[in-house]
């Protein structure tokens, strides 16, 4: 069930697998909706389409990928925040979320 | 003039679960403190016990040197890039994970725990290809020696960026030495596996930590036998590349 408080999040990568486990990890946080896009065409789609408080760039994701990223934030005059997500599991995702978001406590 | 940032080990995060203890010097995983994010490229440094045949079950990593020094016992290592091995104490184990690998890790004994350091750097580049290699540690009988084993030019290959040096050694009490940065701007973080020392006249205890900015060289003495410290040298930005 959606919570009002929940951060809606798209993680970008091009590693189903990996992606299928950070989707898990996502929605089974209770604050948080975690959707996937496997590449930046989707990615991107996805930005115009949907509002998204962060989008988690995470394995795959090139540097100019993220360029690209960025110029939809801006292109599209959204207020989504860009992360780049490393280590590609639970040990720093929650704490790239909560500096992001400046949360003592999500 | 070196700025000091201690890391003690009561002030550490702690995580006690019945398949895992971790002390976290810096924020992971539940721990989050915004004054512990890391210390430049370092990020994570997990004191870490695992009870008998526990561990951690195949999970993903990308993007990260993740770095594991077995203290106590052994650690048997897996990974989907067809890697599989056992690191003992007195080997040291770097898995450059790079665009991506799912690893376990589990305690090799059945009932003996086995403590280890894990260590997770910043890669200087995003999605290069996944390695891992197994090395040793310097040997403990070579007393009053501070060894580099983790850099480049290392004897085992053993290197995660082109400025990051890991160095290790084991002192008789009252022994005196300095370290001396190899590349400037770098930091170093040292941290007391064992027994105490004085590092630029500051007390460190077993298991405390400090991260130095700022500084081309540090004068360390060592308090009682047997001592064991870890010294990282590491770039202070992440984004710093050669």
């Amino acid at each position: 069930m959606k919570q009002a408080t929940q951060l809606q999040l798209l993680a970008v990568g091009y590693d189903t697998a990996m992606m299928e486990v950070i989707e898990r990890l996502l929605n089974s946080h209770a604050d948080w909706k975690g959707t996937v896009a496997h590449s930046k065409q989707e990615g991107i789609e996805k930005m115009k389409k949907n509002r998204y408080d962060a989008v988690l760039l995470c394995a795959g994701v090139t540097a100019a990928d993220e360029t690209a990223f960025r110029a939809t934030v801006e292109e599209e005059g959204l207020t989504t925040k860009i992360i780049r997500h490393y280590g590609g599991g639970s040990g720093l995702l929650e704490n790239e979320l909560r500096a992001a978001f400046n949360q003592s406590g999500l | 003039m070196a700025q000091y940032i201690y890391h003690k080990a009561d002030t550490r995060g702690h995580d006690h679960h019945e398949w895992l203890d971790s002390k976290k010097t810096f924020s992971f995983g539940d721990y989050y403190n915004p004054e512990r994010m890391g210390f430049g490229a370092l990020r994570v440094l997990n004191d870490d016990t695992l009870p008998g045949r526990k561990g951690f079950g195949s999970h993903p990593h990308d993007n990260m040197e993740i770095i594991s020094i077995p203290l106590k016992g052994s650690l048997v290592h897996e990974d989907s890039v067809g890697n599989k091995a056992i690191a003992a104490t007195g080997s040291v184990q770097v898995m450059h994970a790079g665009s991506g690998l799912f690893h376990s890790e589990y305690n090799n004994s059945v009932e003996e725990e086995a403590e280890f350091l894990q260590i997770w750097i910043y890669p200087e580049d995003l999605n290069t290809s996944p390695r891992y290699t197994l090395g040793v540690l310097p040997l403990i009988t070579d007393v009053d020696v501070l060894h580099t084993f983790i850099g480049p030019g290392s004897l085992d290959g053993l290197t995660v960026r082109k400025d990051t040096w890991f160095s290790y050694g084991v002192f008789s009490s009252g022994h005196t030495f300095n370290y001396v940065i190899r590349k400037a701007a770098n930091g170093i973080d040292v941290f007391v596996i064992s027994g105490s020392f004085f590092v630029d006249g500051k007390l460190l205890s077993q298991r405390d930590g400090m991260g130095i900015r700022n500084a081309t060289a540090i004068d360390i003495e060592t308090l009682g036998a047997e001592a064991r410290l870890l010294v990282i040298e590491i770039p202070m930005d992440i984004h710093d590349q050669n």
